[in-house]
């Protein structure tokens, strides 16, 4: 048989836009979470801050760390969305040609990709936006000092749009992946699909709930709270001097 | 004005014409394919439950061979075949089905170990042999002694289909599609080819070529209700007959399927019996016993839909709105075996009736499924009369099949005829007389007479309309030229037909005028060609007055081998002809190896011919030496009737199967 | 209350379209027929052309829903017109040619160029190690359940459902397609085939292959023969994937 040398490229561009589009889809899914730990109080939702700047593992916080693994996920988010770009209508015409077909088919799969690309459009600029801040004031992340960009720097109506498409592009992007790659497919592909897709809806459901929830009240927080003494959290058990 | 010239001209793109066109490739002649529609969307693909090839893998088909094979199908014929064709067809079948395995059809296989099937009702368990194991299986059919018939669930004619096409692009067989031969054009009695109308935009084309093969499948669509395409308008047996040189032969063996869905007649394949289906009445009684004790539901086509109709009039027929029917039981079958060996009908019965029929009994009635007659050609499959012009598949009558088609015959047929008339025609191509001896003005005259026709048709006022020509037509057929024949019914047709087509001279294509794409004007020219092959099988019937195969006389019911043991040769030699000419061709008793006998169905009536019985003693004698001096059956065949030197060289050796010729 | 309802007038909209005619552009006909009895799309069509307007064009060969050639979109959605029950539709039903195929007249439309130059492109026939082989000897064994898993992926009709369904080809028309995919796929799993994996990586290793399906899944849900495209596209993707790693 013939040997030629194949280009591999397009085989690894495919799969890297599938495997960052899964880390960023965990990402997300633990993102979300955490941030609602202001549901339960406060004092969580700091520790939650205290632990991912390295309290717990260094006894002092370095919001550094932070600032890196936004940083990373800016670079993940990138490459994803360059990949992801490939896929978009190019033109125009292929735009109209891709709403035509998606409006006649009334079929939701189909439909469905359309609402990644609007979200997918969406977080080009807003997730920017989102990813940068996080990366550029890292140790402003907190139950009072989150509530106050929320409220008093305006970013809410940002995350609130920020939210919907990130739940929707992940989970949507979730369930493509396992389709696209036949994870999980059994003897009866269909049948997988089926419970694949109430999961997605499932998932976007209760992520938009819990999204929601924990952005109320950091909007709660944000209209309510005295800021006069700055925008510092002070925690009733851990006291630290730079905080 | 358009010419293209090639070596080998094929019209019909389906399994034989494909295969027609696959050989001569091979052999370094161009080929052109002009079709209707893409190959693979040939009637072929219709075929549902298999192709008959003795290969003797399966339990059930162990000690089958050729002689088993032929036996069948010359009995199946009523001895209406052709002896000699029938031995190269049962001895080219399994190079055949072999040939198409390597080409890609994924044909089911024989899984060793027990399996349970459905036998007369009853469940058995056959144990299929360690050694079989992943060799091509076989299922039964109606009408053979040995399960023969292979297969791929039920899409057979479907994948054989596919793999021939894929062939065909492999050996970049040029392929023209949506051309639509409309005449044949002829010069000193050799046919060079035809003029095609492009059904997109209405070019008139010429093409030149040294032969010419028409594989254009049946006329089932003559008929108002068929289980066949509807493209299966008989044209190619139309053209045939107006080049007034070719011939057509027993146009009136028309064949009924007995298990088409109704209303729509499409087919449920005859695999349903062979795997152990039902015939039912109204009250869901299973009466093929009382008629044919031993075969059942598997005697052969012909008798099955005459004792379902026979059925119906006693009045145990199931009133529909639609007339009266019978069940289909495949129940009994099980899910399981239908969702993996049924698929198709399946799929049929839940998109056209809205059952399941692993719960419901499908609605069936006997419907026009086949056609045994079609252009009469030598065994080479060239037209006996018109040199260059071949035919092979449904469309020809070489005659393999005689008065009624075994089940599995005709994809068989298909495949094996296009393989060996790729030889004849190459070898043809090969020699000095084929060169072209054709002035151009007689090609330009052609395509002139053609382009007059059509605008005549676009152009005519006053003029008859065409559906009602041909729907007046195909009631006839359907009422008058049915299973059961009579003479007055038949006589009546006749009539008719012959003033139907005295006025589709007349034909107006109303309000449509495109000179392009226009479907209107297609019905128009198809149905006057439609009505001469109509013509032909009315008076075809009417003329034979004898029982044979799926021709049956209520007023002759008997086969009268003394003088009726000839095919009916038709032709059309003048234009302004309002009947077509007959003659008959003998069927020589004296050469036969399988001498004429009893079929063993019903009542034995036939009236032998004088010199049956002479052969009979003759064949009786001849094997009895030959058995006692301990000779092989393929030397006990070539004493009786010898063929093997008319097959090509390359498809004379014997087929090796498992426990023989290893 | 009587039991026999009376039979709906069904609206038809034809989009017809004669682009052999210069005066003639795309537009919607209505027209209306009395429904029957178990009718079908095909039933519809043929009383139209006989009874109102013998000019219209569409394609019709087995109507049994064996052979593919009426694929037409049906209130948008791509399906072969044949095996389409009218009582499973509204009493008003649009009718449309498949896009993306050259069209001939009003519904009809040309495949076969399309479904041509696709099995030429991809060489869908069995590449064989020796071209001549002998058919007088026992054929090559199967696997029983291989041979019954390799029919399964050639029930396949060439409707182009799929490609009207699909809408990566809308966008780009150079994709395969899940027709082109399953044919891939089927080759791939037979034996008889000797292409090696990287000779399949050199057909569809590519966007205009499979790493330019993005599982839009219009195709899996509009196949009429319900072929597993999904699954098999995963299946291809994953071996491609593969290969690449491979070498």
């Amino acid at each position: 048989m013939k040997q030629e040398k194949i280009d591999k490229v397009p085989a690894w561009l495919d799969f890297t836009q599938s495997a960052t589009g899964l880390i960023l889809a965990l990402f997300i899914m633990g993102h979300i979470l955490f941030e609602a730990s202001i549901l339960v109080s406060n004092e969580l939702m700091y520790k939650v801050t205290l632990m991912f700047e390295g309290y717990y593992f260094f006894g002092e916080t370095y919001p550094g760390i932070v600032s890196f693994l936004a940083a990373a996920i800016f670079i993940l988010f990138i490459v994803h969305a360059a990949l992801a770009l490939r896929k978009f209508p190019s033109s125009y015409q292929q735009y109209k040609i891709i709403r035509e077909h998606t409006t006649r088919m009334q079929h939701e799969d189909s439909s469905l990709w359309m609402i990644q690309v609007i979200t997918g459009f969406m977080m080009f600029f807003i997730g920017s936006v989102h990813l940068y801040i996080m990366m550029s004031q890292p140790s402003n992340i907190g139950p009072y000092a989150s509530s106050h960009r929320v409220v008093a720097e305006f970013m809410g109506p940002l995350y609130f749009m920020l939210l919907l498409a990130v739940i929707s592009h992940a989970f949507i992007g979730l369930y493509r992946l396992a389709l696209k790659w036949g994870f999980m497919e059994g003897k009866h592909p269909e049948i997988s699909r089926a419970k694949f897709k109430l999961l997605m809806k499932a998932m976007i459901a209760v992520y938009i709930i819990v999204g929601l929830s924990s952005l109320g009240k950091y909007t709660y927080i944000g209209l309510t709270h005295d800021f006069s003494d700055g925008v510092k959290y002070k925690s009733q058990t851990i006291h630290m001097e730079n905080h | 004005m358009k010419i293209i010239y090639t070596d080998v001209l094929i019209i019909g793109g389906g399994l034989a014409g494909l295969r027609v066109a696959t050989g001569v490739k091979e052999r370094g002649h161009d080929a052109i394919i002009l079709t209707l529609v893409p190959p693979k969307r040939s009637h072929s693909a219709a075929a549902q439950g298999g192709m008959q090839a003795s290969l003797a893998n399966s339990k059930m088909g162990e000690g089958d061979n050729e002689d088993v094979h032929f036996g069948d199908t010359i009995r199946g014929s009523d001895w209406g075949a052709d002896q000699e064709v029938a031995r190269m067809f049962v001895h080219c079948a399994p190079k055949a089905i072999r040939e198409l395995a390597a080409w890609g059809v994924p044909w089911s296989r024989v899984q060793k170990g027990d399996r349970t099937a459905i036998i007369n009702a009853q469940k058995v368990t056959i144990t299929e042999k360690e050694e079989a194991h992943g060799l091509i299986t076989a299922r039964d059919f109606g009408g053979t002694k040995k399960w023969r018939t292979c297969y791929t669930s039920d899409g057979t004619g479907h994948s054989m289909l596919y793999a021939m096409d894929n062939k065909a692009h492999e050996k970049e067989v040029e392929i023209h599609e949506r051309m639509e031969a409309i005449s044949l054009i002829t010069d000193n009695g050799r046919c060079y080819g035809t003029v095609a109308r492009n059904l997109m935009t209405g070019e008139l084309v010429a093409y030149v070529s040294k032969t010419t093969t028409v594989a254009t499948g049946g006329y089932g669509r003559i008929y108002s209700v068929s289980t066949n395409a509807i493209i299966c308008q008989g044209i190619g047996q139309a053209l045939a007959l107006e080049t007034g040189i070719a011939t057509l032969g027993n146009m009136e063996a028309i064949q009924f399927h007995p298990t088409a869905i109704v209303p729509v007649g499409i087919l449920t394949t005859e695999g349903c019996r062979g795997d152990g289906g039902l015939l039912l009445d109204k009250d869901g009684y299973r009466f093929m016993p009382d008629y044919e004790p031993d075969k059942k539901e598997l005697a052969s086509r012909d008798v099955v839909s005459r004792r379902m109709t026979e059925h119906i009039r006693k009045g145990k027929g199931v009133k529909s709105r639609y007339g009266d029917h019978l069940w289909l039981d495949i129940t009994n079958l099980g899910r399981e075996h239908i969702e993996k060996n049924l698929r198709e009908v399946k799929e049929i019965c839940e998109n056209f009736l809205g059952i399941d029929p692993a719960v419901s009994w499908i609605p069936v009635r006997p419907t026009q499924h086949y056609s045994m007659g079609g252009i009469r050609t030598k065994y080479t499959g060239e037209s006996q009369t018109l040199k260059g012009l071949y035919s092979c598949g449904e469309a020809a009558c070489w005659d393999l099949h005689g008065f009624n088609r075994l089940g599995g015959n005709s994809v068989s047929e298909t495949v094996v005829a296009g393989m060996l008339v790729a030889e004849y025609i190459s070898n043809f191509c090969d020699s000095p007389e084929s060169s072209m001896q054709i002035h151009s003005s007689k090609i330009e005259s052609a395509l002139k007479c053609e382009k007059n026709k059509l605008e005549a048709l676009l152009t005519k006022e006053n003029g008859e309309d065409t559906y009602v020509l041909r729907r007046r037509m195909e009631e006839i057929m359907m009422d008058k030229v049915g299973i059961f024949r009579n003479e007055k019914d038949l006589q009546e047709a006749v009539d008719e037909l012959e003033e139907l087509l005295k006025r589709s001279k007349n034909i107006e294509v109303f309000r449509s005028k495109s000179r392009a794409a226009n479907p209107a004007l297609v019905n128009a020219y198809r149905t006057q060609k439609m009505l001469k092959v109509a013509l032909t099988v009315a008076y075809g019937a009417l003329l034979r007055q004898e029982s044979r195969g799926a021709h049956s006389r209520e007023d002759f019911p008997a086969r009268d081998d003394e003088n009726w043991l000839k095919r009916t040769i038709t032709s059309w030699p003048d234009a302004n002809q309002t009947m077509p000419s007959v003659s008959y061709e003998e069927i020589p008793v004296a050469t036969m190896e399988l001498p004429p006998g009893f079929r063993g169905y019903g009542q034995d009536l036939t009236k032998h011919h004088h010199e049956t019985k002479m052969r009979l003693s003759t064949v009786e004698a001849v094997q009895k030496r030959l058995e006692e001096e301990g000779a092989s059956r393929f030397e006990i065949q070539n004493a009786l009737m010898p063929y093997l030197d008319k097959l090509p060289k390359k498809y004379r050796q014997i087929n090796e199967r498992l426990g023989e010729n290893i | 209350m009587s039991e026999e309802k009376s039979p709906r007038t069904l609206k038809i909209d034809v989009l017809r379209y004669d682009p052999n005619d210069k005066n003639d552009f795309p537009h919607i006909e209505r027209f209306e027929v009395l429904e029957a009895d178990g009718m079908t799309l095909y039933i519809v069509l043929n009383e139209i052309r006989e009874h109102l307007d013998n000019s219209l064009m569409f394609d019709f060969v087995c109507r049994a829903g064996i052979c593919g050639s009426c694929s037409m979109l049906v209130n948008g959605r791509p399906t072969l017109a044949c095996s389409t029950l009218t009582s499973k539709l509204d009493a008003h039903i649009t009718l449309a040619p498949l896009p993306l195929f050259k069209l001939i007249k009003d519904l009809s439309i040309y495949t076969g160029e399309w479904m041509r130059y696709l099995n030429e492109h991809l060489e869908t026939w069995i590449h064989a190690k020796e071209e001549v082989l002998n058919f007088d000897k026992l054929e090559e064994r199967m696997d029983p359940a291989l041979a019954d898993e390799i029919y399964e992926l050639d029930r396949c009709v060439e409707c182009g459902c799929c490609v009207a369904g699909c809408g990566t080809i809308q966008m780009k028309p150079s994709f395969v397609g899940a027709v082109g995919l399953n044919k891939v796929a089927r080759y791939h799993l037979d034996p008889r085939d000797k292409r090696s994996d990287e000779e399949y990586y050199e057909l569809i290793g590519d966007e205009n292959g499979v790493f330019g399906c993005m599982t839009l899944l219009g195709c899996e849900d509009v196949c009429p023969k319900d072929l597993p495209l999904q699954s098999k596209i995963a299946y291809l993707r994953r071996m491609m994937m593969k290969t690449a790693l491979k070498n």
